[in-house]
This record gives C-alpha cells, structure tokens and sequence, in this order.
C-alpha cells in the first residue's frame, strides 16, 4: 500500500500541496481528477520522489527509495522514454533495469497498437508515443502504476482500446492511479475517484458507493466542485444581451 | 574483449557525433604538442657551428632545459580535457529533458547511479586518455631529448626541473 501523510509542497510562495493524507491499497483503479493546477502532477512527483515535500510517503510502510522505486512506473504525457532509441532498445534497457519487466506484455501491446519495434520512437505519431509510454509502465512489472494524462492527443477509439486493454491484462495486484481530464471516459475504469482542488484533496469516494446511492461520478464530481450549471446560460446572456 | 560505448553514455545520445569531436581535438592537441620538436631541433641545430660542408660542436655550447624546450606543447591536452568536461557533462544530463523527460527514468532506476555513471563515464575516460597521451608524449620527447642531445650539452638533473616548474 502506497501511504501518504500529512504531505505538503510549495513552490516559492504558491503551496502546490496542502497537508495530502490518501492511501492506495493493491489492486485499484483510482482517477485522481482536479482541474488544471490542481496539484495533480506535483502529488505524482512527490510519491516518485522528484520533488522534495514536507510529510511522510510509505510503499507498504517502508520509505520510497531506490531499493523499491521499481514497484511504481510511471506514465507521463511528457513522456519518459528516449526519443533516439527504438522499442527493441527500450525493452533492452527495462530488462536490464526492472527485474519484473514483462515481455511477454510488451510484446502482445506492440502487437496489438501496430507499433513497429525498429524505429526509433521520435518517428511516432503523438498518439503512438503516448501508448508506447503507457505500454512501457504497463510493463515495467510495477505493482502501482501512475498515469499523469496520459492519453492527451490520442483519439477517442484509440483511448476505448486501451481502456479495454488495460482492463483486460492488469493483475488483481497492480494498482493503477490515473490523473486525466476525461472523467466521463473513464468513469467505468475506475473504482475509486480521487478529487483534488488547490492542493487539498476534496473528494474520495468509491464508484460502487456512488452507484448504490443513485448517483453518478460526473455529478458526485461537480457537486463537490460546486459547479454552477447556470453559469454557462448567465455567461452567453451577457456576452449577447443588450446593452 | 569488445566494449559498447552507447552503454556508457545517455540512452540515444549521438556518440558518433561525440567521438569525432574526441578525434578532433586529439588531432588538433597532438599537433600543438609537435611544436616540441620544431624548439628542440632549433636549439640543436644551434649547438652546432659549420666548416664548409663540415658541422662541429661548439665549445661551451649547452643545451637548453628539457623543461625549457617543452614549453606549453601538452597544454592541448589539458584545455582539451577541461573543455571536455565543461561542455560534455552539463551536455549529457541536459539531453535527459530534450525531447522528452527521460530523466524520470532515469530517476526511477533501482540503480540510483545509472544517470550520473552514464553522464560521466566517457568525459572521465576523455581526461584519463588526455592524461596517458601526454605522459607517453612526455616521456617519448624527454627521450629524444636525453638521447639526441650531446652529452657534453646537458646540463643535469633534466627530469628533476620539470617537474620544478610545478608551483
């Protein structure tokens, strides 16, 4: 179980983070939604250790350190692999790096996305270095994997596929903590939505409570957002009434 | 025993475009450094007078210090390797967020030294080679010194004064 405690993280002035306490047990799949700046990325990052962070982040109560850094991977729409190499050479150099690596899944993706293992990954389209990014920390052989929007400038039946993918070949074991703006999109995936707002997380709820109390993620959503469904019509009003 | 350099430099940095660059100044630093032999064979040439077609040495003739003569011929080797590390490490790490973030790989490694190791390995090895190139060179010009000059010219203790000019 991933435990984070009482984790905080500013950035000059602007606390990206306030006081975070969340936990992620084996086997989930849990949305991390908030808006642009949210603090979303910066929460990743501190799990990943990238960023330094007043607070306490436990993997199964031991620090993250190298000695167990490789039970989380790591999908980023930055991207994170080696734009020179090809997918031959990245499976190579995870091999040699995670003992877990599996290429056997490696391979069954490729396969399935078409996407050729002797070209160097700069020569991809947008949308195919975002599945080879999200294939590469499907088969690093993490128990967490952590997506930050992972599929932006990936189309619609492209993201479908590998919703179902993902699905289908994840263990009852890997945990997967996905941040992405498409909340409707993924609401079948996840079982558990994560809410954060101006650092603070604001939600945390299970999907299957949700829907034993008649609602719905995107209304559990703008409910805690306090989202006012008029002020769409309010806006277009003044933008187009009368002076 | 085959060694793979691309595994000692960043996953899909150009080392191609860095070995010529090691050619290069290695070319250029071993060139400078000839401009040894272009003092010595002056100053030898100097110790002599001619009669006719027949050469003599001249009394009291002596041969300036090794030292002397060495001049600054191995300073390419040193701005070579300095240059190498100013330009090459900060080159290496700053390839990891070109193009993508690769350093969250590389961060994430069970391995906490593969980025450093893989920044630093073939800069290192470029000043130890700097380093072997112009102790052989020294010794080799200190021999062609020792041997070329007549004895009667040397002043001694010619090793002990190189290394004099040390502070």
């Amino acid at each position: 179980m991933i435990q984070i405690r009482n984790v905080s993280k500013s950035y000059g002035r602007k606390r990206a983070l306030k006081d975070i306490n969340l936990s992620l047990p084996h086997g989930e799949i849990v949305g991390l939604f908030g808006e642009n700046g949210a603090g979303k990325t910066t929460l990743m990052k501190c799990i990943l250790g990238f960023v330094s962070y007043t607070g306490e982040i436990t993997l199964d109560s031991e620090p993250i350190t190298p000695k167990n850094i490789s039970r989380i991977s790591f999908a980023t729409s930055e991207h994170s692999f080696f734009p020179n190499l090809t997918a031959q050479a990245h499976k190579e150099f995870y091999s040699e790096h995670f003992p877990r690596f599996s290429e056997k899944r490696f391979r069954g993706l490729m396969d399935f996305f078409g996407l050729p293992m002797h070209e160097p990954i700069r020569g991809f389209s947008t949308g195919q270095k975002n599945q080879f990014e999200v294939i590469l920390s499907l088969c690093q052989g993490a128990d967490y994997i952590l997506m930050d929007e992972p599929f932006v400038g990936n189309d619609v039946f492209n993201r479908e596929d590998f919703y179902k993918v993902m699905m289908g070949i994840l263990e009852p074991t890997e945990t997967v903590l996905l941040s992405t703006h498409l909340i409707e999109e993924v609401s079948s995936l996840v079982g558990r939505a994560v809410l954060i707002r101006q650092g603070r997380i604001v939600g945390d709820v299970y999907v299957s409570e949700l829907e034993d109390s008649g609602r719905d993620l995107m209304s559990y959503i703008k409910e805690t957002y306090h989202y006012r469904a008029d002020r769409v019509s309010k806006a277009i009003d003044e933008l187009t009434g009368e002076e | 025993m085959r060694i793979d350099l691309s595994r000692h430099v960043p996953p899909g940095f150009d080392l191609w475009y860095e070995l010529r660059f090691f050619a290069a100044g290695m070319t250029l630093a071993a060139s400078w450094s000839l401009s040894f032999l272009y003092r010595f064979v002056s100053a030898l040439w100097a110790l002599y007078g001619y009669r006719g077609i027949e050469r003599y040495l001249l009394p009291g003739a002596v041969m300036p210090d090794f030292h002397t003569l060495l001049g600054n011929a191995l300073t390419g080797f040193l701005i070579l390797a300095i240059w190498w590390i100013a330009a090459f490490v900060p080159a290496h790490y700053a390839h990891h967020v070109v193009g993508s973030k690769s350093i969250y790989l590389m961060r994430r490694l069970p391995n906490r030294w593969e980025l450093h190791r893989r920044c630093w390995t073939l800069p290192l090895s470029v000043v130890l080679l700097c380093l072997i190139v112009a102790a052989i060179l020294l010794l080799t010009y200190y021999g062609i010194y020792m041997a070329a000059t007549p004895e009667e010219c040397l002043t001694p203790h010619q090793w002990q004064k190189i290394w004099s000019v040390l502070p």
